[in-house]
């Protein structure tokens, strides 16, 4: 981030941003049913994605958290839309469900960030939250764990959630796909947009040098509370999504596996750059379906080893190395001087 | 006399398995995500071993070694190109962690026949004791009086010691810290195979034995900070205490959460952890010191 | 180095890519294109991740009954293809591949799921699409879904048994110890219930989180407890701990009941004897099952299998699953999935398996199964003490008064309610 870039510039990565919406925007057109709701699926995971992407990669906060507002966010919504037993209001609980991941995240990050604890100790405190908050929800099995005539429902979790309905309409497959891919991209634009504003500097500087940021007069702490509070809301929104998509959420939605995942993925992607954790969490979707839908008893060591490899050989995440590549290559091509975009991956 | 017993319980069980985590994490800064499958490659290593005929703590010695050099291994192989960027190696040691566990299940399948824990019981009043439980709390202590005595009065410890407090300044010191690192690494490793082979006569054998310790390894880790000796010896021990108090009065879900929420309490008040904890006191005390000379 | 990472980055972008349009191609070629020469059969289980111990088996016990109904002629003389799915132990990959075999396979019914929370992921996306879901596995019982069987062990089989035998033997004082969630608290509760109706007194009771693996506490407030009789409901791989820790804590004298051990994780193999000397368990198969039948089953499946540690209850449920679907598509002459549940309804379904006679009961969706009470010995051998024959599942038609066949509530009702 040594040079201010506001303009536009024509690199691979806006490129691609580009020909990711439109993609999106067409592709129930050429999909079957399943193939469309299973990316509606696959898009919840990308805005999880997303979430650790605005508060790891941009802002440096380490947090193996964002697994547990992505529950709380699908409990909320599955409890209050079952509650309500008016499908109308069904949008009503997808704020209520925001709302709560939200509140829930600002308490947790303010109990953190204004008791000085930073870098690795904030996954750690995040980590021991979500495994709390799973093996609560895995006992509530008994009838006093009712909340009105809705059950939480233990390990099994919460079933027969709706759907989202919009009135009286009730979202098919193709209108849910719509609904998801529209949040996601729109999260997805104010993310790449915050980065070129003067707020989005504040955060990288958070990152890059938390003391600097603090002698430049940067109220530290506090950014890093909203910033978490936002994160634990995208995460949030991620969670009821799921909740309507698959009409269920159980405790391990939670568990260590789900939230050392998201993590792993982002990271895997390039976590400093949004389009990167879009990508590469999509990607990785699609390929443990595939491999999960192949029987093999292998699935788990490949994409163990793909994660190896990654790293390994692409430190600053795959696609983020896959721009840089693209972009060098055509400078060489054209032997023009453009802009560097090795901006993003410092 | 039972709570006693509890707390010597769990006080072994959450040192054994911490201690090769919180070398690795306090020396290298690296979170190592496949410490349960290093426990596991130690558990089986010792089964096989014994259950062929070959003496148990013979067998678990064997164990411990042989995830040593497993871990010298993956260190040479993958963490070596990651060490000066922690975070990544996340990444790294959750896909190792994916591999083993998997691969492990693929080679011998989802369990394999135990071996029994050995010694028997005795009784004092109406209670009926293990005795394998109490010499696991002894052997706890003798490891923290064994890596004590590595890092204080032995070169490679001394070695190891500058090189956590600042690599750059130990290798311009003649140190190589590489190689320091790699050292680190395969004992870290060699700890957790020691800790699996303790506990496997105690345990179904399987390979998600592993995520049996995680939780507690984490939690141990995270209140004792980053001095895996002081560290780890004190936040086990209260831990313990915190633990054998619930699950005697209140069962063992109690025990657990109330673990981790003590842990987020206790990182909250003391953002450093144990470790952070001594360091001020000392400071404190040395200040008062230079004060009265 | 640096031509390196990028020659690596573009590899993997390229493998990307390629599974990215393999599975567009797929999905737009296969949608619709439903074979009708042959009945397809989803199997969705675990071979791997934490459940594969069971799944492994249950896969196979599809995959011999598909592979003896292809070989003497299939059904109504179609061949039965089998698309199977490892759902690795993740309630998520359950969702993604029920929705795939449902949508994009159009399976003409699945078998399968092992934890009850990997049913309750899939039951919404099976009621919705109208499919037809064989649930053969024990479970705490309770599911009253139109379009759900569920052919393995409920409390009404083993519980009623288990207790009535154990406080007659052994004496009133019961204590309780069992896995912290749904199958554990609801059968800890259909426990208590049958030990008031035997006389009995329950002395005391600790639910355990799946996670815990060291049982020192437990096995102390037991102690202290002094029981006649020790219910042990303990699931998964973690809890299976307890028993060698029970073993050698020195405490004799105290017979110990199970429903899930033994006949499920075949613990009486895996751990040392005598660790398990003095349970009692109701199942409704184990592989030590000495009928003509059984033995023949045995020989059938160790011929196809020969590196199978153990057959157990879930292994043959899967089994018998698939033969009790072929009997229903026999009656309905149709794979439609309302005429097959109409015959699977009529009472009139069921199947002379290894287990004995197995009857799907119509009002319920539940199977009409033999119990048989096993003890372990000392080198952990079984001993059949009692059979039960043709017990009724009938919680669900009789206390909560539901008829499937009238009206389907489409819910997973408990006692605890």
């Amino acid at each position: 981030m040594r040079k201010t870039k506001m303009q536009f510039s024509l690199g691979s990565e806006n490129i691609i941003t580009v020909l990711l919406l439109v993609a999106g925007a067409i592709l129930p057109f050429f999909l079957s049913t399943y193939r469309v709701s299973i990316f509606s699926y696959f898009f919840t995971s990308a805005i999880l994605g997303l979430s650790i992407s605005f508060i790891w990669g941009y802002t440096g906060i380490f947090s193996f958290g964002q697994a547990a507002f992505f529950g709380i966010g699908g409990y909320t919504y599955g409890i209050l839309s079952k509650l309500f037993d008016n499908n109308a209001l069904t949008p009503v609980a997808l704020v209520a469900g925001v709302a709560l991941a939200a509140a829930v995240a600002a308490i947790l990050a303010w109990f953190m960030f204004y008791g000085g604890i930073n870098d690795v100790f904030v996954g750690l405190i995040t980590m021991c939250f979500t495994i709390a908050l799973s093996t609560f929800l895995g006992q509530t099995a008994g009838s006093e764990w009712k909340i009105g005539d809705v059950s939480l429902g233990g390990f099994n979790g919460i079933t027969k959630i709706p759907t989202l309905y919009f009135g009286s309409y009730k979202c098919d497959k193709v209108t849910f796909y719509y609904v998801t891919f529209l949040i996601l991209a729109a999260i997805y634009i104010a993310l790449l947009l915050l980065k070129k504003t003067k707020a989005g500097y504040s955060l990288l500087a958070i990152r890059e040098n938390r003391t600097r940021s603090e002698l430049f007069g940067y109220n530290v702490p506090k950014i890093q509370v909203i910033v978490f509070t936002i994160g634990g809301a995208i995460a949030g929104i991620a969670g009821v999504l799921y909740a309507a998509w698959g009409n269920y959420i159980t405790p391990s939605n939670l568990d260590l596996s789900a939230s050392t995942l998201v993590v792993v993925l982002v990271a895997a992607g390039g976590r400093k750059n949004p389009t990167a954790a879009l990508i590469f969490t999509i990607a990785y979707s699609i390929i443990a379906n595939t491999l999960s839908s192949s029987g093999s008893q292998y699935a788990l060591v490949i994409l163990g080893l793909i994660l190896i490899l990654v790293i390994l050989f692409v430190p600053n995440g795959i696609i983020t190395a896959a721009f840089d590549g693209i972009d060098s290559a055509w400078r060489k091509f054209t032997g023009k001087k453009t802009e560097s975009e090795g901006g993003e991956t410092a | 006399m039972s709570y006693l017993y509890q707390f010597c319980n769990n006080f072994s069980f959450l040192i054994l398995s911490a201690i090769g985590l919180s070398i690795i994490f306090g020396m290298m800064g690296i979170i190592n995500l496949a410490h349960g499958e290093f426990i596991m490659l130690g558990a089986y290593i010792t089964t096989f071993l014994a259950t062929a005929g070959v003496p148990l703590p013979v067998a678990i010695l064997i164990g411990a070694l042989g995830t040593g050099v497993f871990g010298f291994l993956i260190d040479r192989l993958i963490i070596s190109h990651l060490y000066n960027r922690p975070l990544d190696s996340v990444v790294a040691t959750w896909g190792i962690s994916l591999i083993m566990c998997q691969g492990m299940r693929i080679l011998f399948g989802s369990s394999i026949p135990g071996t029994s824990t050995p010694l028997g019981s005795f009784s004092i009043g109406d209670g009926k004791y293990s005795v394998y439980r109490i010499l696991l709390a002894v052997i706890a202590l003798l490891v923290v009086v064994a890596v004590y005595f590595i890092f204080m009065h032995t070169k490679i410890g001394l070695h190891a010691r500058a090189t956590m407090q600042n690599s750059s300044i130990a290798s311009s010191m003649g140190v190589n810290s590489n190689k320091m690192y790699a050292l680190t690494f395969a004992f870290g490793s060699a700890l957790a195979g020691f800790c699996g082979g303790l506990y496997a006569p105690t345990m179904s054998i399987t390979p998600d034995i592993g995520s049996n310790f995680m939780m507690e390894s984490f939690v141990t880790v995270i209140v004792g900070g980053t001095n895996p000796l002081v560290g780890t010896v004190l936040s086990g021990g209260v831990l313990g205490l915190v633990r054998s108090f619930l699950e005697m009065n209140m069962g063992t879900f109690a025990g657990r959460v109330g673990l981790l929420v003590v842990a987020i309490l206790f990182i909250r008040l003391v953002p450093k952890g144990f470790s952070g904890l001594v360091d001020n006191i000392r400071k404190k005390m040395e200040v008062k010191k230079h004060a009265k000379n | 180095m640096r031509w390196k990472k990028l020659m690596a980055a573009s590899a993997m972008l390229i493998a990307a890519a390629l599974t990215f349009t393999a599975c567009g191609s797929t999905g737009a070629n296969e949608s619709g294109s439903s074979d009708s020469d042959t009945i397809k059969i989803a199997v969705l289980e675990d071979t791997s991740g934490d459940n594969s111990l069971v799944g492994v088996q249950k896969y196979h016990g599809a995959q011999l009954a598909i592979e003896e109904i292809n070989e003497s002629g299939g059904i109504l003389g179609k061949q039965v293809e089998m698309i199977f799915s490892d759902c690795q132990s993740n309630n998520n990959v359950y969702q993604e591949m029920a929705n795939k075999v449902i949508l994009e396979d159009q399976v003409d019914v699945i078998m399968g799921c092992y934890t009850s929370a990997s049913r309750e992921a899939i039951r919404p996306i099976v009621e919705e699409n109208n499919a037809l879901l064989f649930y053969n596995n024990q479970y705490e019982g309770g599911v009253a879904s139109h379009n759900v069987f569920c052919t393995g062990a409920v409390p009404e089989h083993q519980i009623t048994t288990l207790m009535e035998g154990m406080i007659k033997e052994y004496g009133p004082k019961v204590y309780i110890i069992a896995a912290d969630y749904n199958f554990g608290q609801i059968s800890a509760m259909w426990v208590e219930q049958e030990i008031q109706n035997n006389g009995g007194e329950l002395v005391g009771e600790e639910f355990i989180p799946l996670e815990v693996s060291q049982f020192s506490s437990t096995i102390a407030n037991i102690q202290a407890a002094q029981p006649d009789v020790l219910v042990t409901l303990l699931v998964g791989t973690a809890q299976s701990s307890f028993y060698e820790q029970w073993g050698t804590s020195g405490i004799e004298g105290c017979p110990m009941a199970s429903t899930v051990n033994i006949a499920q994780g075949y613990e009486h193999l895996r751990f040392n004897p005598p660790a398990l000397e003095n349970m009692y368990v109701t199942a409704t198969y184990v592989e030590e099952l000495d009928t003509p039948a059984s033995n023949d089953f045995k020989d059938r499946w160790h011929a196809m299998f020969p590196d199978e540690p153990y057959i157990g209850m879930e292994a043959e449920a899967e089994y018998t699953g698939v033969y009790l679907y072929k009997a229903a598509v026999e009656k309905a002459g149709t794979t439609d999935v309302e005429a097959v549940i109409d015959a699977l309804e009529s009472g009139e379904i069921s199947f002379d398996g290894p287990a004995g006679t197995v009857t799907i009961d119509g009002a319920t969706h539940h199977a009409i199964r033999n119990v048989y009470l096993f003890k372990c010995n000392a080198d952990h051998s079984l001993t059949l003490e009692e059979t039960w024959e043709a017990v009724k599942p009938d919680w669900l038609s009789s206390v909560m008064g539901i008829d499937l066949r009238v009206e389907a509530p489409n819910e997973q009702y408990t006692p605890l309610d």
